[in-house]
């Protein structure tokens, strides 16, 4: 064979080719099937022995999730970088991803990552915020899908609730693991070289900082404000959606949840009080807690809600009616509400809803005799007017009015 | 000897359906755009739905405007490349046919009425999919006889980019189609990183870098720079894009030496690149800064985009500048600019070319110098825009600051970005005007003028 440079150049031109294919072999061997294998193993030795699998409502919910597109503002990957953890949690690991076909990660982050969504929202919030997202994020840029409804938040259709399902189960499966599962899924990592798989394993975290939590833990002080206006720019952004502009409980959204939202104006409350809420938010509700704002904001916006209570002249109880109010307290709400009215009756934690402390807040009279009268509809507060007279009623509104304590200025009861 | 006879007809008729496709994947993006600045613009009906509409508008780009450009691209170049015709007109109608009437419109259809897969860059549904692949099978059968009856050994470079892209899609389009539906989770996250680079990669680069390389050399009448750098730039750029994939997870599960293999192919291929443009640029020497032929001025400026999305590309893989853009809008500002940037204005500079030497087409020089001004300027601002845009969110979101301040943050870009996008929609109309208006066999004219 001669060795022309016409054999030359196809000879070349044959390797080349032949190494191109190699290539993209070697791409899809390297970048593709090998991570394959090594999550799989992960997979295999990291998840717990009995993970939750997704019930046949949650699968539907994800195939809606994906018709939607929601990946595409929603991702489902925590990275293993701390300002990823803070916000949303543990980073994402290999084996809670195993039933992901196709996988949901997505690659653009308009709204947050919802790989550890559930548990986070209540359920009439998930079914407002799908129906109509700005009724009850007024800020918010997503999509409206009432095609998941009929017509009202109230009545999610078939597939409303699906989706509903699916987000709520997001995250589930290792939280369900827990600590027994976390200590598993470490000794299998056996990635004491690995700084970065270890992330997988730091906390606690404070994230998810909306998620509304029952905390006993100490609450952090708010410092002193008087920024009341720029308060009052956080109410009307953050809160007005439900609590209405004036705090008459009758934003947009408030028609769709249950608890409704609290009258603001139709209560006086502490700034401690105040404090706990905004960094707990108030479980059981759809009222979130705001933890990501700054300690000025959060104080800011205690100011302009103080600012919207309109106390009214209330009659002055006398003596005897005061007394029928504390003995009708002692026979029926301190178990609940507790001997001194701060909401740690026995059996605060036997009900769905932390009992209202009337330490920190005060109902106006008519808002206090509504609520024995009528209870709170969606909390464990039920009607007492079949039990107790109309006198009655009256009298332990009164009551607890005058449990309210008011706040020396710089305490914080 | 004289190149057989182009099939005009079929060039003609993927030129139309390319620029009629522009325009839906166009209205589609703008819609998108503006859901994001007003969300209740639009009535909430499901087939308007934020993220279908989001699947048809990347699905039409890649699919609708890029592969029908290139198509009446390779009518025009194969038969001058190889001086034999294509395989058969025949089959190019049957082409067309799928393509427009079996692939575009029904899955357009079917992604807007909720029936779809959930991953980027390969949105239409699966038994779409099937379709694509007979048509890109039936593809290669149209154009490669032509360039292995004539031998390999000489072979121009837009040559090779052509049987590179047709060949190499066929493999990538599966993969990246069809892996995820059964990997799981992370696992199907690495292939569907692999496909989403390779989409642009091995399927898109290749065509209109074909496409540059030709339109230069016709236009100015002088050969390439170097053929040597040419065929260097051709082999890195498919040895190194399949290895590029897993820089769209950095920071994840998915194994780390998978990551930091990508991460280092990210920066090589930034070398590959400047070896190219560099290549591409010397080759237009003589022709000015905006060259007077449309076409050339095209591609050119299609060139000088292709190395900045390039550049950008190589530097937003490195871990410390992922950290800090990635998931922001600093990443839809660089698809912008591979896509409608460098692909776009390398297609446009095709059709434009192709369409100049159609002795029976319509052709009106002064709508396409609009179409290259309002392009231009379009994207421009809205690649800057976005990018400024990502910086902001990405900062945002490290302070710490609550979720909703980097959505209040984006609104004046996302106003910006729409706007920009009326600039593109009116670049694109233009085009479609230049294109159908004008003297028959005007290109011709405009041809001899500037060459």
């Amino acid at each position: 064979m001669t060795t022309t440079p016409r054999f030359v150049l196809r000879t070349a031109y044959l390797v080349a080719s032949v190494a191109g294919v190699a290539f993209f072999v070697l791409s899809v061997a390297l970048l593709g099937a090998w991570p394959a294998r090594v999550l799989g193993q992960q997979t295999a030795t990291m998840a717990p022995e009995f993970p939750l699998e997704p019930t046949a409502s949650e699968r539907r919910g994800r195939t809606i999730y994906a018709r939607e597109g929601c990946a595409y503002c929603h991702t489902q990957q925590i990275r293993y970088l701390h300002t990823d953890m803070e916000r949303f949690g543990r980073p994402t690991l290999a084996w809670e991803t195993r039933r992901d076909s196709p996988h949901m990660w997505g690659t653009r982050r308009i709204g947050p990552d919802l790989s550890r969504a559930g548990g986070t929202r209540s359920l009439d919030w998930q079914h407002a915020h799908l129906f109509d997202p700005r009724s009850v994020v007024p800020l918010s840029v997503m999509p409206a899908y009432p095609w998941l409804f009929d017509g009202t938040p109230m009545q999610p259709t078939q597939e409303g609730r699906d989706l509903v399902a699916y987000l709520e189960s997001l995250g589930r499966a290792r939280a369900l693991a827990g600590q027994e599962g976390e200590a598993k899924a470490q000794e299998a990592c056996q990635c004491p070289d690995d700084a970065m798989l270890r992330m997988a394993f730091e906390g606690p975290l404070n994230a998810h900082p909306a998620q509304a939590r029952r905390d006993q833990s100490i609450v952090p002080a708010l410092p002193a404000s008087t920024d009341i206006s720029g308060g009052q720019q956080l109410y009307a952004r953050h809160c007005a959606s439900c609590h209405g502009e004036t705090g008459a409980g009758d934003g947009p959204g408030a028609r769709f949840l249950t608890p409704a939202p609290t009258r603001l104006a139709e209560h006086e409350y502490s700034t401690g009080r105040l404090a706990q809420v905004l960094w707990n938010g108030v479980a059981g509700t759809a009222m979130p807690a705001w933890r990501d704002h700054r300690p000025e904001e959060r104080a800011a916006l205690a100011r302009a809600v103080q600012a919207l209570s309109r106390p009214r002249p209330e009659p002055t109880p006398t003596p005897e009616l005061l007394e029928t109010g504390e003995s009708v307290f002692r026979t029926h709400c301190v178990q609940c509400h507790g001997e001194s009215g701060d909401g740690q009756g026995f059996a605060r934690d036997a009900v769905a809803m932390a009992p209202a402390s009337f330490i920190g807040q005060r109902p106006t009279l008519a808002e206090a005799v509504r609520a024995v009268r009528d209870g709170v509809p969606g909390s464990p507060m039920a009607p007492w007017t079949p039990r107790l007279t109309a006198g009655e009623i009256l009298s332990v509104a009164h009551y607890v009015r005058s449990l309210y304590r008011t706040p020396v200025s710089g305490a914080q009861p | 000897m004289l190149p057989p006879p182009v099939a005009t007809r079929l060039v003609r008729a993927h030129g139309l359906a390319a620029i009629a496709s522009v325009l839906v994947s166009v209205v589609f993006g703008l819609i998108v755009a503006l859901e994001l600045v007003l969300p209740d613009f639009f009535p909430s009906v499901a087939w308007l739905g934020w993220g279908r509409v989001r699947y048809a508008h990347t699905q039409g780009i890649m699919l609708g405007w890029l592969t029908n450009a290139f198509l009446a691209f390779l009518y025009h170049a194969v038969p001058i490349l190889t001086g034999r015709p294509v395989t058969s007109e025949r089959l190019g109608v049957w082409i067309f046919g799928l393509w427009n009437f079996a692939v575009m419109v029904p899955g357009w259809v079917l992604v807007l009425a909720g029936v779809s897969q959930p991953l980027e860059w390969a949105e239409f549904p699966l038994v779409i999919d099937a379709v694509v692949i007979v048509s890109l099978v039936l593809a290669a059968v149209q154009f490669l006889p032509a360039f292995f009856r004539r031998g390999i050994e000489s072979m121009y470079v837009s040559s090779w980019y052509i049987l590179g892209g047709l060949i190499f899609t066929l493999l990538a389009y599966p993969m990246g189609n069809l892996a995820p539906e059964w990997l799981p989770g992370a696992a199907g996250a690495a292939i569907s990183g692999l496909w989403i680079h390779d989409a642009v990669g091995l399927f898109v680069t290749p065509l209109a870098l074909a496409a540059i390389y030709f339109v230069i050399p016709a236009s100015t009448g002088r050969p390439v720079f170097s053929h040597f750098l040419s065929m260097l730039g051709f082999w890195l750029l498919f040895f190194l894009y399949p290895l590029n994939g897993t820089h769209h997870y950095v920071f994840s599960v998915i194994p780390m030496s998978a990551q930091l293999t990508a991460i280092v192919a990210s920066a090589v291929l930034g070398v590959s690149v400047v070896i190219v443009v560099t290549n591409l640029f010397l080759s237009m020497r003589g022709a000015g800064w905006l060259p007077r032929d449309p076409a050339l001025r095209f591609v050119s400026t299609g060139t000088l985009f292709y190395l900045i999305v390039s550049v950008q590309g190589s530097l937003q893989a490195q871990m410390t500048f992922n950290q800090a853009v990635h998931f922001s809008d600093w990443v839809v500002g660089h698809s912008h600019l591979a896509m409608l940037g460098f692909a776009t204005f390398a297609a446009a500079g095709g059709v434009v070319h192709a369409w100049q030497r159609i002795p029976e087409a319509r052709y009106n020089p002064t709508a396409i110098t609009w179409a290259y001004w309002l392009l231009v300027v379009g994207l421009v601002v809205m690649v800057a825009d976005l990018t400024a845009a990502g910086l902001v969110q990405g900062r945002l979101w490290a302070s710490g600051e609550p979720w909703v301040r980097s959505i209040e943050a984006s609104r004046w870009y996302w106003m910006v970005r729409t706007h920009a996008g009326v600039l593109v929609a009116g670049g694109f109309v233009a085009l479609l005007v230049g294109l159908i208006t004008g003297v028959r066999g005007a290109g011709m004219a405009v041809r001899s003028a500037t060459s």
